[in-house]
């Protein structure tokens, strides 16, 4: 099933649990998962059900309650938050659903930034390269604020792979766009992602979306479960006729999951 | 490679920084940080340059403050063994009478300073005069050839003479030889009589000018070899009566200097309000940054960012802007520092006057002090802001009312005060008072806050939605609130001090209040000038003998005047506050308070009007027992009682008498009133002059002024002239302190235009939600407009309050006059309150209320 031996991430009885008052609120029950190199992996469910969470656990920007997980046979989960962010500069690349721009500082410049703390020398030019790629040649020096969302997600997109990640943690990515441009976003990360044979970990409630990947775990109330080939056509169908009309719904539950996860991590 | 690698790696953070700050810039966002930083920086500076430059032309710059090494001052002429001894010990000397005196030409008369100087004056400095208006050198002189004088130049405007005319002075006609540019030892004070006017010593008695009782002024200078003159100082000090001051240049140099400083430490302590405004505005605005760049943080800590190199970002972006502020600052403060030596150049040249490192250092720590202490804390919290926030969304974290973070604001705040007051414990009071009067007004405003949202529910709908969102955000209100209110209280304070207090306080005096003083009148004038006011009815208030002399002790415990530690006589060499109050302490001990002056002394034998005995007895007519009466201020600031034994030296006569009865005055009456009444026996012997107090209506000056001519002896002083006097000095204090309300207003308007920018995002949110329910335009522009007029006018209406109790200490205490209620005022500081921050409220939320509906609810929802 794997598509390569090397297992670029491997995560072992990981749980996550937060304090709430006197109350243990656990977020992920114990799991394991393991993502070779090159592959694209979709984390689906619905909102709350831990996959955003799962996902600041393996790219590094948060540590879990127990367990262990190995970004490039990098131990995170003893790693402080020095050493994590030198993983994050040296491996990892982020697409985020609310793309997270710097808005005082221009599309290329944001598209430069992972490149420039990974130390590479050919920041502009990478930037510039990549921004054509992603069809905005003509808008390096302008501002997040004079783009469209789409236009936007594009940056992000390019300053994801900027610096040549091993891995590219994409969080809801066409989440914010309507139906066209955010088909338009799937198709370049794909298409990029080929292209620079990236490993990718997607994590969406869009189940056409998460078909697109070889491989889909699926989390439900902080467990996670791999499901059989059939399950995941079927979805897929399924998904086809009821994506467009539940794409406003889904942005908002998204959200109300955002503020819903606020106090449980930190 | 790699080494190339790590180079540019070393400097990234730097190239990011330096972009970050560009834009930042660009977009405006720094500004008000930068603003306040510039506004406390150059206040500071010019502040600090300017009086610096003052003290430099005035005192370290004169050559001699003194014209002499040592100065003998006394109200009598020398005794000649003292001349004697400083010719055989090959010092030079010269002599110099001061007295004020009126000067005549032809219908014109003027009083004035005269200066009668020998031939040897000045001793140390230049006296400097032009012998012609055209001529662009001055010379340096001695004094005036006998039968001339040189005389400043308004003496030539005023008396509408020239060079070459003949002025009186006295009885004695002198012909103006020239015009005097520069006195060594002119002096400082804030009263003075007139233009000066300064004549060859020799011709002093030709002006019979020096009678009996006449306020005179006999200074001998000394220079010569230092051995000598400290030979001749060792001699001379055990010498020295109370009626007596010896001092050297330094003596007057610190006199004059602790005057610059106390002026100096007043407009630095007053314009801390504006810098502590500043302070604030920078807190405001760099805790909203703070919030603003939280997402930047996080997004370069999650691609990988270390806090290191996010924290050499920020400190290099905040050290930056911190450069370029206060370099601003810098140069702004040099271009107020040169319109105030513009400014002041017709009275002093400062040109010649360096600037020091002092209001460079002063100014620099200040900026810094601004930048670092009230924006460590936002900063901080920003570079500590956690990647995770990319996941889980960006909170504005409200910080903590009170906590450890407000250490280093309260600090610097100390700091600063200390820097400008150098006072420990002043500074320590000024920090309690500023944080008690903000509690007050705090207190205050919010009541009336409260208390308009109250009545909001019943006005119409923007005036309900403004008064609600004024009261939801009472605790950000309060800082502009404090602020505009103190800076409204000031301003209205002044217009009212000089728009009505001092017309209000010359009104209340009834018609025959006497309006001139004539002074220095002989025994056989007294006659000629009774029978021409009986003539031609002029209320006067009769004629009183003065004589001069000094209280020297009470109950044979010799008194000490305030200023005795100018002395180099009885001063040690300790400095400073400390020192004077240890010597003080000492003291005490030994002598007694005394009055600090020469008094005038007169004889009654009945009691004056507006004089009323409140302890003791009048004395009977005839009773020749020596005896004196006490004003009662007086008697209670130097602890005397009834019976208490008073010694009083005259001259070189001394004499010691009881206290048999202790007063209550009326000082405001503008009667004629003493401090000290003895009854006949005690003064009689003694030689003197008169002193009376006319009133001279309008349509008898002519007359009166002509009749008085025929007296050149006698110095008039018209108390209008006096009042004129007054005026000017409040209307220079005025300029200084509206300068710094200008500035306390600017730095108000600042911490305002901050809080307006921090509350944005909610303001936004709050607009497109009432758009989305269907509120039209014109609803939200009132709301937000009527919102920043309730402000404005809640401060005018505390700052109305404040004024009128300041007022009404001021006319009680000060004035001695009943309270009046300054209502138009009321309305100028609620009006003009209310126009001020509703403007620079509407102007900082004009980008907001021009959105349009769909583009507020996009950036919103």
């Amino acid at each position: 099933m794997h598509v390569n031996s090397e297992n670029i991430l491997s995560v072992k009885d990981l749980t996550k649990s937060v304090q709430v008052e006197d109350k243990t609120l656990v977020l992920l029950q114990p799991l394991n998962l393991t993502v070779a190199a090159g592959e694209s992996i979709a984390v689906v469910g619905s909102s709350g059900s831990g996959k955003t969470t799962l996902l600041s656990i393996l790219a590094g920007l948060d540590l879990p309650s127990s367990g262990q997980v190995y970004l490039k046979n990098k131990p995170l989960h003893q790693f402080n938050e020095e050493q994590r962010s030198q993983v994050r500069a040296q491996h990892v690349g982020f697409i985020f659903q609310q793309f997270l721009l710097i808005n005082s500082l221009t599309a290329l410049e944001n598209v430069m930034l992972p490149a420039e703390l990974a130390n590479l020398t050919d920041a502009r030019a990478r930037g510039e390269a990549l921004l054509e790629q992603v069809g905005l040649a003509d808008r390096l020096d302008h501002y997040p604020s004079q783009l469209s969302g789409g236009e936007q997600q594009r940056v992000a997109i390019a300053r994801a792979f900027i610096a040549k990640p091993d891995i590219l943690f994409a969080d809801e990515p066409t989440g914010n766009l309507d139906s066209k441009t955010g088909q338009h976003i799937t198709d370049l990360i794909f298409d990029l992602n080929a292209k620079e044979g990236t490993t990718l970990v997607l994590v969406t409630h869009d189940a056409k979306l998460a078909a697109r990947c070889q491989r889909q775990v699926e989390m439900d109330s902080g467990v996670l479960t791999e499901p059989t080939v059939e399950q995941v056509s079927n979805n897929a169908k399924t998904s086809n006729v009821e994506s467009t009309k539940t794409q406003h719904h889904d942005v908002e539950t998204q959200n109300s999951a955002a503020q819903a996860t606020t106090p449980q991590v930190g | 490679m790699m080494s190339s690698a790590n180079q540019k790696a070393s400097t990234m953070w730097f190239t990011q920084s330096l972009r970050l700050l560009h834009h930042e810039l660009r977009r405006g966002e720094l500004t008000i940080i930068f603003l306040a930083i510039v506004l406390a920086v150059a206040t500071v500076f010019s502040l600090t340059g300017f009086s610096g430059q003052i003290k430099h032309a005035i005192v370290a710059n004169s050559t001699n403050t003194i014209g002499a090494d040592r100065v003998l001052r006394m109200s009598s002429e020398v005794d000649l063994s003292i001349i004697e001894k400083s010719q055989s010990l090959a010092l030079k000397s010269a002599r110099k009478i001061e007295t004020e005196s009126m000067a005549f030409a032809g219908d014109n008369m003027l009083l004035s300073e005269l200066d009668a100087v020998s031939e040897t004056y000045p001793l140390r400095g230049e006296l400097r005069i032009k012998t012609s208006l055209t001529q662009s050198e001055s010379m340096v002189v001695n004094a005036p050839k006998q039968g001339s004088v040189w005389v400043e130049p308004s003496v030539l405007s005023r008396l509408d003479v020239n060079i070459g005319d003949i002025i009186e002075i006295g009885v004695a006609p002198l012909t103006i030889a020239g015009i005097v540019t520069d006195i060594p030892d002119r002096s400082y004070r804030a009263f003075i009589a007139g233009p000066t006017v300064i004549l060859n010593i020799a011709d002093m008695p030709k002006t019979e000018l020096i009678q009996p009782g006449s306020r005179i002024t006999y200074k001998y200078l000394f220079a010569g070899e230092t051995d000598a003159i400290e030979t001749f100082e060792t001699w001379i000090k055990p010498q020295i009566n109370e009626s007596q001051r010896w001092y050297d240049a330094k003596a007057a140099q610190n006199r004059l200097s602790r005057i610059l400083d106390t002026a100096e430490k007043f407009l630095s302590l007053a314009s801390m309000l504006g810098i502590v405004l500043a302070a604030v505005a920078v807190a405001v605005a760099s805790r909203r940054y703070g919030q603003r760049h939280q997402s930047t943080v996080s997004i370069f800590k999650a691609l990988g960012a270390s806090i290191s190199h996010v924290r050499k970002l920020y400190c290099l972006h905040w050290t930056l802007l911190s450069c370029l502020s206060i370099a601003t600052g810098l140069v702004v403060g040099y271009g107020l520092l040169l319109l105030g030596v513009n400014a002041i150049a017709s009275y002093l040249s400062l040109a010649d006057a360096p600037l020091t490192f002092v209001p460079f250092l002063t100014a620099i720590f200040t900026g810094l002090l601004c930048a670092i202490a009230f924006a460590i804390h936002p900063i901080m919290t920003l570079v500590k802001s956690s990647p995770l926030n990319v996941i889980r969304g960006f909170s504005q974290d409200k910080v903590a009312r009170f906590g450890l973070h407000q250490l280093p604001p309260i600090l610097a705040l100390f700091l600063l005060l200390f820097i400008f007051s150098q006072d420990l414990v002043m500074s320590a009071a000024l920090l309690l008072g500023g944080v008690v009067v903000s509690f007050i007004l705090l207190l205050l405003g919010r009541g009336l806050m409260s208390a308009g949202r109250s009545v909001g529910t019943k006005a119409g709908k923007s005036w309900h939605l403004a008064l609600a969102n004024l009261k939801r955000r009472a605790s950000e209100n309060s800082v502009q609130l404090v602020s505009f209110t103190i800076a409204i209280k000031l301003l209205l304070l002044i217009t009212v001090m000089k728009s009505s207090i001092l017309s209000e306080w010359e009104q209340q005096f009834p018609e025959d209040t006497p309006n001139h003083y004539l002074i220095n009148i002989t025994q056989n004038q007294i006659d000629p000038l009774k029978t021409f006011a009986e003539e031609n009815n002029i209320a006067n208030q009769g004629f009183y003998h003065v004589y001069r002399g000094r209280l020297s002790a009470i109950n044979g415990i010799k008194t000490v005047d305030e200023d005795d530690h100018d002395k180099p006589a009885q001063s040690d060499e300790k400095s400073g506050n400390q020192a004077k109050q240890e010597t003080k302490k000492t003291e005490q001990k030994k002598s007694r308070q005394g009055m600090g002056r020469e008094l005038g002394l007169t004889w009654r034998t009945e009691l004056p009007e507006e004089n009323e005995i409140i302890a003791g007895q009048w004395w009977q007519v005839g009773d020749e027992k020596p005896q004196v009466s006490i004003e009662s201020n007086i008697a209670e600031r130097l602890e005397v009682e009834l019976g208490d034994d008073l010694t009083f030296t005259l001259g070189s006569d001394e004499f010691t008498v009881p206290v048999t009865s202790i007063r209550k005055v009326n000082w405001q009456s503008r009667q004629l009133n003493f401090i000290m009444v003895f009854n006949q026996s005690v003064l009689e012997q003694f030689p003197t002059t008169s002193i009376s107090a006319w009133s001279i209506l309008d349509k008898d000056r002519d007359l009166v002024y002509r009749f008085l001519a025929n007296f050149p002896t006698i110095t008039v002083m018209d108390f209008a002239a006096i009042m004129a006097q007054l005026n000017s000095i409040i209307e220079q204090v005025t300029v200084a302190i509206q300068l710094i309300l200008i500035l306390v207003v600017l730095a108000g308007s600042l911490v305002l235009i901050a809080q307006v920018q921090a509350s944005m995002e909610e303001r936004e949110r709050e607009l497109a939600i009432l758009r989305t329910l269907g509120a039209k335009g014109s609803l939200l522009r009132n709301s937000v407009l009527y919102e920043f007029v309730a402000l404005g006018a809640i401060a005018g209406l505390m700052a109305s309050i404040g004024m009128e109790i300041a007022v009404y200490i001021l006319q009680s205490q000060v004035f001695n006059m009943p309270g009046s209620f300054h209502f138009q005022y009321w309305l100028l500081g609620i009006g003009a309150g209310a126009f001020f921050v509703g403007t620079i409220g509407m102007l900082s939320c004009w980008r907001l209320l021009k959105l349009s509906s769909v583009t507020l609810i996009r950036r919103t929802m």
